[in-house]
Protein backbone atom coordinates (compact mmCIF):
# COMPACT_ATOMS: atom_id res chain seq x y z
CA UNK A 1 0.00 0.00 0.00
CA UNK A 2 3.09 2.48 0.32
CA UNK A 3 4.09 1.59 -2.83
CA UNK A 4 0.64 2.74 -3.95
CA UNK A 5 0.73 5.91 -2.25
CA UNK A 6 4.46 6.53 -3.02
CA UNK A 7 3.25 6.36 -6.74
CA UNK A 8 -0.16 8.48 -6.35
CA UNK A 9 2.02 10.91 -4.77
CA UNK A 10 4.03 11.15 -7.86
CA UNK A 11 1.33 11.26 -10.36
CA UNK A 12 -0.68 13.92 -8.14
CA UNK A 13 2.97 15.98 -8.91
CA UNK A 14 3.22 15.15 -12.34
CA UNK A 15 0.12 16.34 -12.90
CA UNK A 16 0.64 19.62 -10.85
CA UNK A 17 3.92 20.16 -12.89
CA UNK A 18 2.32 19.69 -16.21
CA UNK A 19 -0.18 22.59 -16.14
CA UNK A 20 1.00 25.20 -13.55
CA UNK A 21 -1.17 27.79 -15.27
CA UNK A 22 -3.78 25.83 -14.13
CA UNK A 23 -3.28 25.68 -10.46
CA UNK A 24 -2.43 29.47 -10.26
CA UNK A 25 -5.64 30.57 -11.91
CA UNK A 26 -7.24 28.55 -9.28
CA UNK A 27 -5.38 29.78 -6.16
CA UNK A 28 -6.22 33.69 -7.76
CA UNK A 29 -9.52 33.21 -8.92
CA UNK A 30 -10.49 31.45 -5.41
CA UNK A 31 -8.86 34.56 -3.63
CA UNK A 32 -10.40 37.15 -5.18
CA UNK A 33 -13.85 35.77 -4.99
CA UNK A 34 -13.39 36.31 -1.59
CA UNK A 35 -11.52 39.56 -1.37
CA UNK A 36 -14.68 40.72 -3.92
CA UNK A 37 -17.30 39.62 -1.13
CA UNK A 38 -14.87 41.26 1.54
CA UNK A 39 -14.83 44.52 -0.39
CA UNK A 40 -18.91 44.28 -0.64
CA UNK A 41 -19.47 43.65 2.79
CA UNK A 42 -17.33 46.58 4.05
CA UNK A 43 -19.18 48.98 1.15
CA UNK A 44 -21.93 48.04 2.52
CA UNK A 45 -20.86 48.34 6.26
CA UNK A 46 -19.21 51.69 5.68
CA UNK A 47 -15.61 52.39 5.78
CA UNK A 48 -15.30 52.82 9.66
CA UNK A 49 -16.94 49.18 10.62
CA UNK A 50 -14.77 46.57 12.27
CA UNK A 51 -15.68 42.77 11.64
CA UNK A 52 -13.50 41.71 14.01
CA UNK A 53 -13.92 37.81 15.01
CA UNK A 54 -16.34 37.31 12.41
CA UNK A 55 -14.09 38.33 9.58
CA UNK A 56 -11.87 35.17 11.33
CA UNK A 57 -14.72 32.82 11.21
CA UNK A 58 -15.77 34.14 7.23
CA UNK A 59 -12.32 33.15 6.59
CA UNK A 60 -11.92 30.11 8.23
CA UNK A 61 -15.00 28.98 6.78
CA UNK A 62 -14.24 30.08 3.25
CA UNK A 63 -10.56 28.75 3.17
CA UNK A 64 -12.18 24.95 4.41
CA UNK A 65 -14.30 25.37 1.98
CA UNK A 66 -12.17 25.55 -0.79
CA UNK A 67 -9.81 22.76 0.77
CA UNK A 68 -13.17 20.17 1.56
CA UNK A 69 -13.87 21.37 -2.67
CA UNK A 70 -10.64 19.94 -3.80
CA UNK A 71 -10.71 17.23 -1.75
CA UNK A 72 -14.11 16.43 -3.07
CA UNK A 73 -14.00 17.44 -6.50
CA UNK A 74 -10.54 15.49 -6.74
CA UNK A 75 -12.33 12.32 -7.18
CA UNK A 76 -15.64 12.95 -9.05
CA UNK A 77 -14.25 15.41 -11.58
CA UNK A 78 -11.40 12.58 -11.90
CA UNK A 79 -13.78 9.72 -12.42
CA UNK A 80 -15.43 11.62 -15.59
CA UNK A 81 -12.16 12.91 -17.07
CA UNK A 82 -10.55 9.30 -17.38
CA UNK A 83 -14.25 7.66 -18.26
CA UNK A 84 -14.46 10.60 -20.66
CA UNK A 85 -10.24 9.97 -22.14
CA UNK A 86 -10.50 6.06 -21.53
CA UNK A 87 -8.09 5.24 -18.85
CA UNK A 88 -10.98 4.12 -16.18
CA UNK A 89 -11.10 0.31 -17.01
CA UNK A 90 -7.47 0.60 -16.94
CA UNK A 91 -7.41 1.40 -13.35
CA UNK A 92 -10.46 -1.19 -12.68
CA UNK A 93 -7.58 -3.89 -13.96
CA UNK A 94 -5.42 -3.71 -11.88
CA UNK A 95 -5.07 -5.91 -8.46
CA UNK A 96 -5.61 -2.61 -5.81
CA UNK A 97 -8.87 -1.89 -7.64
CA UNK A 98 -10.58 1.54 -7.39
CA UNK A 99 -11.14 1.67 -4.01
CA UNK A 100 -7.24 1.54 -2.44
CA UNK A 101 -6.91 3.09 -5.85
CA UNK A 102 -8.39 6.08 -5.51
CA UNK A 103 -7.84 6.07 -1.64
CA UNK A 104 -4.33 6.53 -2.06
CA UNK A 105 -4.85 9.25 -4.94
CA UNK A 106 -6.70 11.55 -2.30
CA UNK A 107 -4.37 10.96 0.60
CA UNK A 108 -1.35 11.74 -2.04
CA UNK A 109 -3.34 14.77 -3.60
CA UNK A 110 -3.88 15.93 0.21
CA UNK A 111 -0.83 17.55 1.02
CA UNK A 112 -0.75 19.75 -2.06
CA UNK A 113 -4.67 20.36 -1.32
CA UNK A 114 -3.41 21.41 2.06
CA UNK A 115 -0.14 23.47 0.30
CA UNK A 116 -2.33 24.85 -1.61
CA UNK A 117 -5.19 26.46 0.76
CA UNK A 118 -2.78 27.38 2.95
CA UNK A 119 -1.22 29.82 0.46
CA UNK A 120 -4.77 31.12 -0.33
CA UNK A 121 -5.49 31.43 3.29
CA UNK A 122 -1.96 33.79 3.68
CA UNK A 123 -3.38 35.98 0.68
CA UNK A 124 -6.87 36.16 1.90
CA UNK A 125 -5.32 37.45 5.56
CA UNK A 126 -2.77 39.67 4.16
CA UNK A 127 -5.30 41.40 1.93
CA UNK A 128 -8.05 41.41 4.34
CA UNK A 129 -6.34 41.96 7.58
CA UNK A 130 -8.16 38.90 9.34
CA UNK A 131 -6.12 37.69 12.41
CA UNK A 132 -6.42 33.62 11.69
CA UNK A 133 -4.50 31.84 14.78
CA UNK A 134 -2.72 29.05 12.59
CA UNK A 135 -3.31 26.71 16.26
CA UNK A 136 -1.58 22.95 15.29
CA UNK A 137 -4.88 21.86 17.60
CA UNK A 138 -6.78 22.90 14.55
CA UNK A 139 -5.21 20.22 12.78
CA UNK A 140 -7.16 17.41 15.11
CA UNK A 141 -10.67 19.19 13.94
CA UNK A 142 -9.30 19.06 10.52
CA UNK A 143 -8.83 15.78 10.22
CA UNK A 144 -12.32 15.11 10.76
CA UNK A 145 -13.32 17.42 8.50
CA UNK A 146 -11.20 15.72 5.74
CA UNK A 147 -12.42 12.23 6.83
CA UNK A 148 -15.93 12.90 6.28
CA UNK A 149 -15.28 15.33 2.82
CA UNK A 150 -13.51 12.23 1.28
CA UNK A 151 -16.77 10.32 2.29
CA UNK A 152 -18.45 12.62 0.57
CA UNK A 153 -16.07 12.51 -2.81
CA UNK A 154 -16.69 8.72 -2.56
CA UNK A 155 -20.46 9.53 -2.31
CA UNK A 156 -20.24 12.14 -5.73
CA UNK A 157 -17.68 9.69 -6.73
CA UNK A 158 -19.80 7.08 -7.08
CA UNK A 159 -22.62 9.32 -8.72
CA UNK A 160 -20.01 9.92 -11.21
CA UNK A 161 -19.37 6.15 -12.06
CA UNK A 162 -22.90 5.61 -12.65
CA UNK A 163 -24.07 8.38 -14.63
CA UNK A 164 -20.38 9.66 -15.88
CA UNK A 165 -21.77 13.02 -16.83
CA UNK A 166 -22.56 14.68 -13.45
CA UNK A 167 -20.97 18.20 -14.15
CA UNK A 168 -24.02 20.34 -13.77
CA UNK A 169 -25.24 18.52 -9.87
CA UNK A 170 -20.86 18.98 -8.76
CA UNK A 171 -21.41 22.96 -9.78
CA UNK A 172 -24.63 22.97 -7.69
CA UNK A 173 -23.28 20.78 -4.96
CA UNK A 174 -20.23 23.81 -4.71
CA UNK A 175 -23.32 26.03 -2.93
CA UNK A 176 -24.32 23.08 -0.57
CA UNK A 177 -21.13 22.43 0.43
CA UNK A 178 -20.35 26.24 1.24
CA UNK A 179 -24.07 26.15 3.43
CA UNK A 180 -22.69 22.84 4.99
CA UNK A 181 -19.58 24.76 5.73
CA UNK A 182 -20.01 28.99 6.25
CA UNK A 183 -23.04 28.15 8.59
CA UNK A 184 -21.80 28.25 12.20
CA UNK A 185 -24.26 25.44 13.34
CA UNK A 186 -22.58 25.71 17.00
CA UNK A 187 -23.86 28.74 17.52
CA UNK A 188 -26.90 28.53 16.59
CA UNK A 189 -29.84 27.44 18.92
CA UNK A 190 -31.85 23.96 19.06
CA UNK A 191 -32.58 21.90 15.97
CA UNK A 192 -29.55 23.69 14.28
CA UNK A 193 -27.18 23.17 16.82
CA UNK A 194 -27.85 19.19 16.47
CA UNK A 195 -27.65 19.39 12.96
CA UNK A 196 -24.25 20.93 13.42
CA UNK A 197 -23.04 17.66 14.82
CA UNK A 198 -24.87 15.05 12.27
CA UNK A 199 -24.10 16.87 9.02
CA UNK A 200 -20.98 15.80 7.73
CA UNK A 201 -17.59 17.98 8.42
CA UNK A 202 -20.10 20.08 9.69
CA UNK A 203 -18.51 19.75 13.65
CA UNK A 204 -15.40 19.60 12.95
CA UNK A 205 -15.40 23.09 10.55
CA UNK A 206 -16.88 24.74 13.69
CA UNK A 207 -14.57 23.91 16.17
CA UNK A 208 -12.18 24.78 13.50
CA UNK A 209 -13.72 27.92 13.89
CA UNK A 210 -14.15 28.01 17.29
CA UNK A 211 -9.95 27.81 17.76
CA UNK A 212 -9.01 29.87 15.02
CA UNK A 213 -10.97 32.62 14.63
CA UNK A 214 -12.96 32.96 18.01
CA UNK A 215 -9.83 31.72 20.23
CA UNK A 216 -11.81 28.92 22.39
CA UNK A 217 -9.90 26.04 24.43
CA UNK A 218 -9.56 22.55 22.21
CA UNK A 219 -12.72 20.53 23.64
CA UNK A 220 -12.01 16.58 23.82
CA UNK A 221 -16.03 15.74 23.47
CA UNK A 222 -16.33 18.15 20.59
CA UNK A 223 -13.52 16.56 18.76
CA UNK A 224 -14.32 12.93 19.32
CA UNK A 225 -17.95 14.29 18.01
CA UNK A 226 -15.53 15.65 14.44
CA UNK A 227 -13.99 12.31 14.52
CA UNK A 228 -16.47 10.13 15.00
CA UNK A 229 -18.48 11.81 12.05
CA UNK A 230 -15.41 11.80 9.72
CA UNK A 231 -15.38 8.23 10.05
CA UNK A 232 -19.26 7.57 9.73
CA UNK A 233 -19.28 9.85 6.44
CA UNK A 234 -15.65 7.88 5.36
CA UNK A 235 -17.45 4.63 5.98
CA UNK A 236 -20.59 5.52 3.82
CA UNK A 237 -18.82 7.09 1.03
CA UNK A 238 -16.60 3.80 1.13
CA UNK A 239 -19.54 0.96 1.38
CA UNK A 240 -21.77 3.23 -1.31
CA UNK A 241 -18.66 3.42 -3.81
CA UNK A 242 -17.81 -0.45 -3.50
CA UNK A 243 -21.66 -1.05 -3.90
CA UNK A 244 -21.41 1.03 -6.94
CA UNK A 245 -18.72 -0.28 -8.60
CA UNK A 246 -20.57 -3.74 -8.22
CA UNK A 247 -23.55 -2.07 -9.64
CA UNK A 248 -21.99 -0.79 -13.09
CA UNK A 249 -19.74 -4.39 -13.09
CA UNK A 250 -23.39 -5.45 -13.20
CA UNK A 251 -24.97 -3.59 -15.67
CA UNK A 252 -21.91 -3.25 -17.79
CA UNK A 253 -21.54 0.52 -17.66
CA UNK A 254 -18.19 1.04 -16.42
CA UNK A 255 -16.29 2.09 -19.88
CA UNK A 256 -19.41 3.89 -21.79
CA UNK A 257 -19.99 8.13 -21.02
CA UNK B 1 -1.23 -28.40 -20.19
CA UNK B 2 -4.18 -26.22 -18.56
CA UNK B 3 -5.20 -23.24 -20.48
CA UNK B 4 -3.96 -19.33 -19.31
CA UNK B 5 -7.79 -18.31 -20.24
CA UNK B 6 -10.73 -20.73 -19.67
CA UNK B 7 -14.23 -19.70 -19.46
CA UNK B 8 -17.01 -21.69 -19.38
CA UNK B 9 -20.92 -20.98 -19.75
CA UNK B 10 -20.08 -17.19 -19.90
CA UNK B 11 -23.86 -15.29 -19.64
CA UNK B 12 -25.06 -11.95 -20.12
CA UNK B 13 -28.19 -9.94 -20.67
CA UNK B 14 -28.68 -6.19 -20.00
CA UNK B 15 -32.01 -5.00 -18.91
CA UNK B 16 -34.61 -4.30 -21.86
CA UNK B 17 -37.96 -3.46 -22.81
CA UNK B 18 -40.07 -5.71 -23.32
CA UNK B 19 -37.55 -8.25 -22.12
CA UNK B 20 -33.66 -8.31 -21.10
CA UNK B 21 -31.43 -7.95 -24.47
CA UNK B 22 -28.81 -11.20 -24.21
CA UNK B 23 -25.67 -10.15 -25.33
CA UNK B 24 -23.67 -13.11 -24.57
CA UNK B 25 -25.23 -16.79 -23.97
CA UNK B 26 -23.42 -19.89 -22.75
CA UNK B 27 -19.76 -19.01 -24.32
CA UNK B 28 -16.88 -21.06 -23.96
CA UNK B 29 -13.80 -19.82 -24.73
CA UNK B 30 -10.07 -21.46 -23.76
CA UNK B 31 -6.35 -19.83 -24.81
CA UNK B 32 -3.02 -21.77 -24.33
CA UNK B 33 0.10 -20.05 -24.01
CA UNK B 34 1.96 -19.14 -27.08
CA UNK B 35 -1.59 -19.39 -29.05
CA UNK B 36 -3.37 -16.27 -30.38
CA UNK B 37 -7.25 -16.78 -30.51
CA UNK B 38 -8.98 -14.40 -32.89
CA UNK B 39 -12.42 -13.25 -31.26
CA UNK B 40 -14.12 -12.02 -34.07
CA UNK B 41 -17.55 -11.19 -35.05
CA UNK B 42 -20.10 -8.53 -36.44
CA UNK B 43 -20.92 -5.34 -33.93
CA UNK B 44 -23.27 -6.17 -31.27
CA UNK B 45 -22.59 -9.99 -31.30
CA UNK B 46 -21.46 -9.96 -27.68
CA UNK B 47 -17.47 -9.63 -28.46
CA UNK B 48 -16.99 -7.09 -26.10
CA UNK B 49 -18.82 -7.81 -23.55
CA UNK B 50 -17.10 -11.26 -23.43
CA UNK B 51 -14.05 -9.53 -23.76
CA UNK B 52 -15.08 -7.05 -20.43
CA UNK B 53 -15.97 -10.60 -18.46
CA UNK B 54 -12.82 -12.15 -19.13
CA UNK B 55 -11.34 -8.96 -17.93
CA UNK B 56 -13.65 -8.84 -14.94
CA UNK B 57 -14.62 -5.60 -16.18
CA UNK B 58 -18.26 -7.17 -16.49
CA UNK B 59 -19.84 -9.52 -14.34
CA UNK B 60 -21.37 -12.57 -15.92
CA UNK B 61 -24.58 -13.33 -14.96
CA UNK B 62 -23.55 -17.30 -15.42
CA UNK B 63 -20.43 -19.23 -15.76
CA UNK B 64 -17.04 -18.68 -15.12
CA UNK B 65 -14.25 -17.20 -15.87
CA UNK B 66 -10.33 -18.77 -15.19
CA UNK B 67 -7.18 -16.53 -15.85
CA UNK B 68 -4.01 -18.47 -14.98
CA UNK B 69 -6.45 -20.91 -12.47
CA UNK B 70 -8.04 -18.06 -10.90
CA UNK B 71 -11.41 -15.96 -11.36
CA UNK B 72 -10.85 -12.53 -11.50
CA UNK B 73 -14.41 -12.14 -10.45
CA UNK B 74 -13.55 -13.44 -6.92
CA UNK B 75 -10.06 -12.56 -6.52
CA UNK B 76 -8.47 -9.43 -7.74
CA UNK B 77 -5.31 -11.33 -7.71
CA UNK B 78 -5.98 -12.82 -11.10
CA UNK B 79 -5.52 -9.33 -12.77
CA UNK B 80 -2.27 -9.80 -11.99
CA UNK B 81 -1.82 -12.44 -15.08
CA UNK B 82 -4.21 -10.15 -17.20
CA UNK B 83 -3.18 -7.15 -19.32
CA UNK B 84 -5.25 -5.79 -21.54
CA UNK B 85 -5.95 -2.65 -24.41
CA UNK B 86 -9.31 -1.90 -25.07
CA UNK B 87 -11.02 -0.42 -27.99
CA UNK B 88 -11.93 2.74 -28.03
CA UNK B 89 -10.08 4.24 -24.89
CA UNK B 90 -6.57 5.60 -24.41
CA UNK B 91 -5.63 3.20 -22.37
CA UNK B 92 -2.93 5.67 -20.65
CA UNK B 93 -2.37 8.91 -19.52
CA UNK B 94 -2.14 11.23 -22.18
CA UNK B 95 -0.17 13.97 -20.04
CA UNK B 96 2.53 11.09 -18.71
CA UNK B 97 5.60 10.30 -21.01
CA UNK B 98 5.74 6.84 -22.44
CA UNK B 99 8.31 6.06 -19.17
CA UNK B 100 5.90 7.76 -16.45
CA UNK B 101 2.88 5.57 -17.56
CA UNK B 102 5.10 2.46 -17.47
CA UNK B 103 6.32 3.25 -14.00
CA UNK B 104 2.72 4.34 -12.90
CA UNK B 105 0.94 1.26 -14.07
CA UNK B 106 3.70 -1.40 -13.65
CA UNK B 107 3.47 -0.17 -9.69
CA UNK B 108 -0.61 -0.13 -10.33
CA UNK B 109 0.38 -4.20 -11.12
CA UNK B 110 2.31 -4.78 -8.35
CA UNK B 111 5.99 -4.15 -9.23
CA UNK B 112 8.32 -2.00 -7.37
CA UNK B 113 9.17 1.23 -8.41
CA UNK B 114 12.49 0.25 -9.62
CA UNK B 115 11.07 -2.73 -11.79
CA UNK B 116 8.37 -1.03 -13.12
CA UNK B 117 10.96 1.68 -14.19
CA UNK B 118 13.91 -1.04 -15.55
CA UNK B 119 10.44 -3.46 -17.02
CA UNK B 120 9.33 -0.12 -18.56
CA UNK B 121 12.73 0.48 -20.41
CA UNK B 122 13.33 -2.55 -21.65
CA UNK B 123 10.12 -2.71 -23.00
CA UNK B 124 10.33 0.55 -24.63
CA UNK B 125 13.53 -0.87 -26.00
CA UNK B 126 12.01 -3.73 -27.54
CA UNK B 127 8.89 -1.53 -29.37
CA UNK B 128 11.13 0.95 -30.79
CA UNK B 129 9.90 3.60 -28.62
CA UNK B 130 13.02 4.39 -26.24
CA UNK B 131 13.85 7.75 -27.97
CA UNK B 132 10.45 9.36 -26.90
CA UNK B 133 10.31 7.58 -23.63
CA UNK B 134 10.29 11.95 -22.19
CA UNK B 135 7.84 12.97 -24.91
CA UNK B 136 4.56 13.80 -23.85
CA UNK B 137 2.42 11.04 -25.10
CA UNK B 138 0.11 13.09 -26.36
CA UNK B 139 2.81 14.26 -28.86
CA UNK B 140 3.70 10.50 -30.42
CA UNK B 141 1.83 8.91 -33.39
CA UNK B 142 -1.45 7.18 -33.24
CA UNK B 143 0.91 3.92 -34.08
CA UNK B 144 3.48 4.76 -31.24
CA UNK B 145 0.25 5.28 -28.69
CA UNK B 146 -0.84 2.17 -29.91
CA UNK B 147 2.26 0.41 -28.94
CA UNK B 148 2.54 2.31 -26.11
CA UNK B 149 -0.57 1.06 -24.90
CA UNK B 150 0.51 -2.97 -25.48
CA UNK B 151 3.84 -1.61 -23.73
CA UNK B 152 1.74 -0.89 -20.47
CA UNK B 153 -0.31 -3.56 -20.87
CA UNK B 154 2.85 -5.92 -20.99
CA UNK B 155 4.90 -4.51 -17.75
CA UNK B 156 3.95 -6.96 -15.08
CA UNK B 157 4.81 -9.68 -17.72
CA UNK B 158 0.56 -10.95 -17.65
CA UNK B 159 0.20 -14.56 -18.74
CA UNK B 160 -2.84 -13.15 -20.98
CA UNK B 161 -2.82 -10.56 -23.27
CA UNK B 162 -6.68 -9.34 -24.37
CA UNK B 163 -6.18 -7.21 -27.55
CA UNK B 164 -9.04 -5.28 -28.14
CA UNK B 165 -9.23 -3.95 -32.37
CA UNK B 166 -5.42 -3.13 -31.41
CA UNK B 167 -4.66 -2.03 -35.57
CA UNK B 168 -8.27 -0.15 -35.53
CA UNK B 169 -7.29 3.55 -37.22
CA UNK B 170 -3.10 2.70 -37.66
CA UNK B 171 -1.25 3.29 -40.96
CA UNK B 172 -0.56 0.52 -42.96
CA UNK B 173 2.84 0.70 -41.44
CA UNK B 174 1.97 0.93 -37.45
CA UNK B 175 -0.78 -1.52 -38.26
CA UNK B 176 2.43 -3.97 -39.56
CA UNK B 177 4.61 -3.05 -36.80
CA UNK B 178 1.76 -3.88 -33.99
CA UNK B 179 0.95 -7.11 -35.94
CA UNK B 180 4.89 -8.22 -35.88
CA UNK B 181 4.98 -7.42 -32.12
CA UNK B 182 1.88 -9.83 -31.46
CA UNK B 183 4.12 -12.57 -33.40
CA UNK B 184 6.93 -12.02 -31.08
CA UNK B 185 5.01 -12.37 -28.36
CA UNK B 186 2.59 -15.37 -29.22
CA UNK B 187 6.08 -16.89 -30.19
CA UNK B 188 7.64 -15.91 -26.59
CA UNK B 189 4.83 -17.48 -25.36
CA UNK B 190 2.61 -15.11 -24.44
CA UNK B 191 -1.60 -15.76 -24.40
CA UNK B 192 -3.43 -13.43 -26.97
CA UNK B 193 -7.18 -13.33 -27.14
CA UNK B 194 -7.19 -10.59 -30.52
CA UNK B 195 -10.85 -9.26 -31.35
CA UNK B 196 -10.65 -7.94 -34.57
CA UNK B 197 -13.13 -6.47 -37.57
CA UNK B 198 -10.08 -6.83 -39.59
CA UNK B 199 -10.43 -10.08 -40.82
CA UNK B 200 -6.99 -9.79 -42.79
CA UNK B 201 -5.31 -9.36 -39.46
CA UNK B 202 -6.94 -12.00 -37.91
CA UNK B 203 -6.25 -14.79 -40.51
CA UNK B 204 -2.47 -13.48 -40.57
CA UNK B 205 -2.13 -13.75 -36.43
CA UNK B 206 -4.50 -16.45 -34.95
CA UNK B 207 -3.79 -19.61 -34.62
CA UNK B 208 -7.21 -20.43 -33.54
CA UNK B 209 -10.37 -18.49 -34.50
CA UNK B 210 -14.06 -18.13 -32.80
CA UNK B 211 -16.85 -16.38 -34.31
CA UNK B 212 -19.35 -15.49 -32.41
CA UNK B 213 -23.11 -14.37 -33.94
CA UNK B 214 -26.17 -13.27 -31.84
CA UNK B 215 -24.41 -14.02 -28.21
CA UNK B 216 -23.64 -17.84 -29.36
CA UNK B 217 -20.12 -19.06 -30.59
CA UNK B 218 -21.28 -20.70 -34.30
CA UNK B 219 -17.45 -21.71 -34.84
CA UNK B 220 -14.44 -22.43 -33.10
CA UNK B 221 -11.06 -24.32 -35.16
CA UNK B 222 -7.61 -23.51 -36.19
CA UNK B 223 -7.22 -21.05 -38.29
CA UNK B 224 -6.00 -23.66 -41.31
CA UNK B 225 -8.76 -26.14 -40.32
CA UNK B 226 -11.98 -23.48 -40.62
CA UNK B 227 -9.96 -22.17 -44.00
CA UNK B 228 -9.74 -25.42 -45.25
CA UNK B 229 -13.36 -26.14 -44.22
CA UNK B 230 -14.94 -23.82 -46.12
CA UNK B 231 -12.75 -23.74 -49.70
CA UNK B 232 -14.46 -25.56 -52.34
CA UNK B 233 -12.44 -28.84 -54.23
CA UNK B 234 -12.36 -27.25 -57.58
CA UNK B 235 -9.94 -25.34 -59.69
CA UNK B 236 -10.62 -21.84 -61.01
CA UNK B 237 -9.05 -20.69 -64.16
CA UNK B 238 -9.29 -16.90 -65.33
CA UNK B 239 -8.79 -16.13 -68.55
CA UNK B 240 -7.05 -12.80 -70.57
CA UNK B 241 -9.26 -13.53 -73.55
CA UNK B 242 -13.09 -14.60 -74.83
CA UNK B 243 -13.91 -18.11 -74.97
CA UNK B 244 -15.66 -19.24 -78.41
CA UNK B 245 -18.27 -21.80 -78.69
CA UNK B 246 -16.64 -24.63 -79.38
CA UNK B 247 -14.34 -24.58 -76.67
CA UNK B 248 -16.98 -23.93 -74.18
CA UNK B 249 -18.42 -27.08 -75.67
CA UNK B 250 -15.31 -29.13 -75.58
CA UNK B 251 -14.70 -27.67 -71.78
CA UNK B 252 -18.49 -29.26 -70.52
CA UNK B 253 -17.47 -32.11 -72.08
CA UNK B 254 -14.56 -32.35 -69.73
CA UNK B 255 -16.89 -31.53 -66.96
CA UNK B 256 -16.19 -28.31 -66.43
CA UNK B 257 -18.06 -25.14 -66.42
CA UNK B 258 -18.23 -21.65 -67.79
CA UNK B 259 -19.24 -18.98 -64.98
CA UNK B 260 -18.64 -14.72 -65.32
CA UNK B 261 -15.43 -15.29 -67.93
CA UNK B 262 -14.47 -18.19 -65.39
CA UNK B 263 -13.93 -21.64 -65.67
CA UNK B 264 -14.67 -23.98 -62.83
CA UNK B 265 -13.18 -27.69 -62.85
CA UNK B 266 -13.79 -30.56 -59.94
CA UNK B 267 -11.68 -32.65 -60.60
CA UNK B 268 -8.09 -34.82 -60.37
CA UNK B 269 -5.09 -33.33 -61.61
CA UNK B 270 -5.20 -35.51 -64.71
CA UNK B 271 -8.30 -33.93 -65.64
CA UNK B 272 -6.96 -30.59 -64.71
CA UNK B 273 -4.38 -31.08 -67.41
CA UNK B 274 -6.66 -31.62 -70.39
CA UNK B 275 -9.04 -28.40 -69.54
CA UNK B 276 -5.72 -26.56 -69.92
CA UNK B 277 -4.79 -28.41 -73.07
CA UNK B 278 -8.52 -27.28 -74.11
CA UNK B 279 -7.61 -23.57 -73.21
CA UNK B 280 -4.31 -23.77 -75.21
CA UNK B 281 -3.00 -21.24 -76.71
CA UNK B 282 -5.96 -18.76 -75.08
CA UNK B 283 -3.60 -16.72 -72.19
CA UNK B 284 -4.75 -17.60 -68.61
CA UNK B 285 -4.29 -14.76 -65.75
CA UNK B 286 -4.74 -16.84 -63.00
CA UNK B 287 -5.29 -20.70 -62.51
CA UNK B 288 -5.64 -21.88 -58.64
CA UNK B 289 -7.41 -24.07 -56.35
CA UNK B 290 -10.34 -22.27 -54.64
CA UNK B 291 -9.36 -21.52 -51.03
CA UNK B 292 -11.40 -19.98 -48.89
CA UNK B 293 -10.24 -16.79 -47.01
CA UNK B 294 -11.30 -15.65 -43.15
CA UNK B 295 -13.66 -12.91 -44.66
CA UNK B 296 -15.41 -15.40 -47.16
CA UNK B 297 -15.76 -17.51 -43.75
CA UNK B 298 -16.67 -14.89 -41.30
CA UNK B 299 -19.05 -14.05 -43.60
CA UNK B 300 -20.76 -17.03 -44.46
CA UNK B 301 -21.41 -17.78 -40.77
CA UNK B 302 -22.63 -14.70 -39.97
CA UNK B 303 -24.58 -13.44 -42.63
CA UNK B 304 -25.83 -16.36 -43.78
CA UNK B 305 -26.64 -17.84 -40.34
CA UNK B 306 -24.81 -21.08 -40.41
CA UNK B 307 -22.47 -22.95 -38.15
CA UNK B 308 -19.85 -25.00 -38.37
Amino acid sequence: MLRLLAIEFKRSLLMLARYPMELFGQIVVITLIFYGLFLGARYIAGPTAQFGERLDALVVGYVLWTLVLFSIGQMSWGIMEEAREGTLEQVFLTQYGPVKVYLARNAAGLLINLGLNLIILLIIMALTGARVRLDPLALLPLFGVLLASYGVGFLLGAAALYFKRIQAFLQISQFVLMFLIMTPFEQLPGLFRLLGFVLPMAPGVGMMRGLMARGEAFDPALFMIALANGFFYLGLGLVLFSRMVRLVKQRGMLGGY
Amino acid sequence: MRPVLLARGLKKAYPGRPAPVVAVDGVNLAVAAGEVLAFLGPNGAGKTTTIKMVAGLVRPDAGEVQIAGRDPHKDPGALAALGAVLEGNRNVYWRFTPLENLEYFGVLKGLSPFEARRRGLSLLKRFGLVEKKNALTQQLSRGMQQKLAIAVALVHRPRLLLLDEPTLGLDVEAAEQVKALVRELAADGQAILLTTHQLGVAQALADRVAIIRKGKIVAEDRTEALLQRFSGEHYVIELEGVLDEARKETLLSLGARVEDGRVLYWGDSEGLWRVLEALRPLPLRRLEKDRADLTEVFLRLVKEGGHA
